[in-house]
């Protein structure tokens, strides 16, 4: 058998799809994790406009990942992308504690929505590497995170600039993906 | 095994090509008695066309001197010129072109070389809002684009009116650093009028043209809704930031080489790039209204296309990003 055919026989396998939304604040670090995912250089980030979208794959997946701009202006539109997701990311600046009121309630509306019923979210406690940031308890505790109970859930700190955690987080997405409650 | 002896083949035509085009150098050096270097030189207008060609030729040289002379401090290259004439054994008096040629080329790779330095300093200085130089320009910023208009607090929603994303502006700046500041100020400055109308015109909701029949379907409601609906034009500072990126890629890859060598006929500085960035911002406005995106979501796809666009410009050698606009009526376009 030569490489070749060795090549094509693992293409042959295809990966399960995965569609992943990156929701969250502006400055929360969305396309910085979006980056990170995909090993790409996070040095050069600006501020998103519209989306990014990125595929990467782990675990037997291939995990679309669609990054959406966090703007005010921009969260109306978030709604035309929840359809078909089967994991919710939300990435939370721990550092910015002016906003975890206005971060808590974008969330609280994301997992009202009908078309994210039952879909497993993931709480990204990003920017740890900063020392102002708040722990990732803190965090759970004040977005009373423990009172969701029609998905499952899960917190995790990290930070997307040195990539602490994020394999973490994504290990738990891979688990959970057909987790979703109908 | 077919694809090795592929491989093989390609190799060997590599090395052959270049063996065949030595060879081709060498007799038409003996048939002109003129080096590669003189042969470009009487043969391009000053400009892209010739720094590229000059700039390949001492990139590919087997010289050590002629390869170095490309990365030399500007103030050696005179010294570096006398060298590269002196191992060619070109007689001075009787071609005292060729050095002044050589010179303006070695200076405007300098040059380039230094800008891109200059940039990538600015670019990584972060914005800091304990440093009252940056804090000023910022502020300029605002009195730039909002003049009559005072702000309520050095913290507030105003900024969302210039397109910034929330209500304090140091975070927007990110990757780009004090480079995206800079550009947004010179940009205001230098050519008020394209920014201010720029600016008016990305608060704008979108008109589109709705024929009777259209307009009969959709509900009162929801077109007076789509009418004043702000979020389908876009944030003017936010776009600046990017727009900044995409200027900056262009620096980086070595693209922009063709305008700048063509705009800066003695060496390319920092407020050629900043000229470069305020004809980018006019361009993609006119672009982003031709294409006629259905809302902000499209801003990626437009700037690919965009991107690609100016690639294409800039690969033509006689090619200035034109310079038509107030920023660079100054220029000279050799």
């Amino acid at each position: 058998m030569g490489l070749l055919s060795i090549l094509r026989k693992l293409k042959s396998a295809p990966d399960q799809e995965v569609r992943i939304l990156l929701l969250g604040l502006d400055n929360a670090g969305k396309t910085t994790l979006l980056k990170q995912l995909a090993s790409e250089d996070i040095s050069h980030i600006t501020p998103t406009q519209g989306f990014n979208i990125k595929s990467v794959q782990s675990q037997g997946f291939k995990l679309n990942v669609w990054d959406i701009g966090g703007q005010r202006k921009i969260r109306p539109y978030w709604r035309n992308y929840f359809e078909n997701t089967d994991v919710l990311i939300y990435v939370i600046d721990s550092a910015d504690r002016k906003r975890f009121e206005e971060t808590g309630q974008e969330l609280a509306e994301l997992l009202d929505e009908e078309k994210l019923s039952g879909v497993p979210v993931l709480i990204f406690a990003n920017k740890q590497d900063l020392l102002t940031a708040a722990p990732a308890s803190e965090i759970a505790e004040g977005l009373n995170l423990h009172t969701i109970r029609d998905r499952v859930w899960q917190i995790q700190s990290c930070s997307a600039l040195t990539g602490e955690g994020v394999q973490d987080g994504m290990n738990w997405v891979c688990k959970n993906v057909n987790a979703k409650k109908k | 095994m077919k694809h090795f002896m592929k491989m093989v083949v390609q190799v060997w035509l590599y090395f052959y090509c270049i063996c065949l085009w030595r060879c081709f150098k060498f007799i038409l050096r003996k048939l002109t008695g003129r080096c590669e270097l003189q042969r470009i030189c009487y043969k391009n207008k000053p400009g892209a066309g010739r720094t590229l060609k000059i700039e390949a030729s001492l990139k590919s040289s087997k010289s050590k001197l002629l390869q170095s002379s490309v990365t030399v401090h500007p103030d050696a290259i005179e010294k570096t010129i006398e060298d590269i004439l002196a191992l060619k054994k070109v007689n001075v008096d009787t071609n005292p072109q060729l050095a002044v040629s050589l010179q303006a080329c070695l200076l405007q790779i300098a040059g380039y070389r230094h800008l891109t330095v200059e940039v990538e300093k600015l670019r990584r200085e972060a914005y800091d809002s304990e440093n009252p130089e940056h804090e000023e320009m910022l502020i300029k910023l605002w009195k730039l684009l909002k003049p009559g208009v005072p702000l309520d607090a050095r913290v507030t929603k105003q900024w969302c009116e210039i397109g910034f994303q929330g209500d304090d502006p140091k975070t927007d700046f990110r990757g780009m650093g004090l480079l995206g500041l800079y550009n947004l100020v010179y940009f205001a400055e230098k050519d008020t009028t394209t920014a201010l109308q720029i600016l008016s015109d990305s608060l704008q909701p979108k008109c589109r043209d709705v024929s009777k029949e259209e307009f009969s379907k959709v509900s009162k409601t929801e077109w007076e809704m789509k009418k004043f609906d702000k979020a389908i034009g876009y944030s003017f500072a936010i776009v600046g930031i990017n727009i900044t990126d995409l200027a900056y890629n262009l620096l980086i890859s070595g693209a922009l080489k063709t305008h700048l060598y063509n705009v800066a006929p003695e060496a390319p500085s920092l407020h050629h790039f900043q000229q470069t960035f305020c004809f980018l911002m006019n361009e993609f406005h006119k672009f982003w209204i031709e294409v006629d995106p259905v809302d902000i979501m499209e801003f990626n796809r437009v700037r690919n296309k965009f991107h690609k666009r100016i690639l294409k410009q800039l690969q033509k050698t006689d090619m200035a990003l034109c310079p038509h606009f107030a920023a660079s009526e100054s220029l000279v376009n050799v």
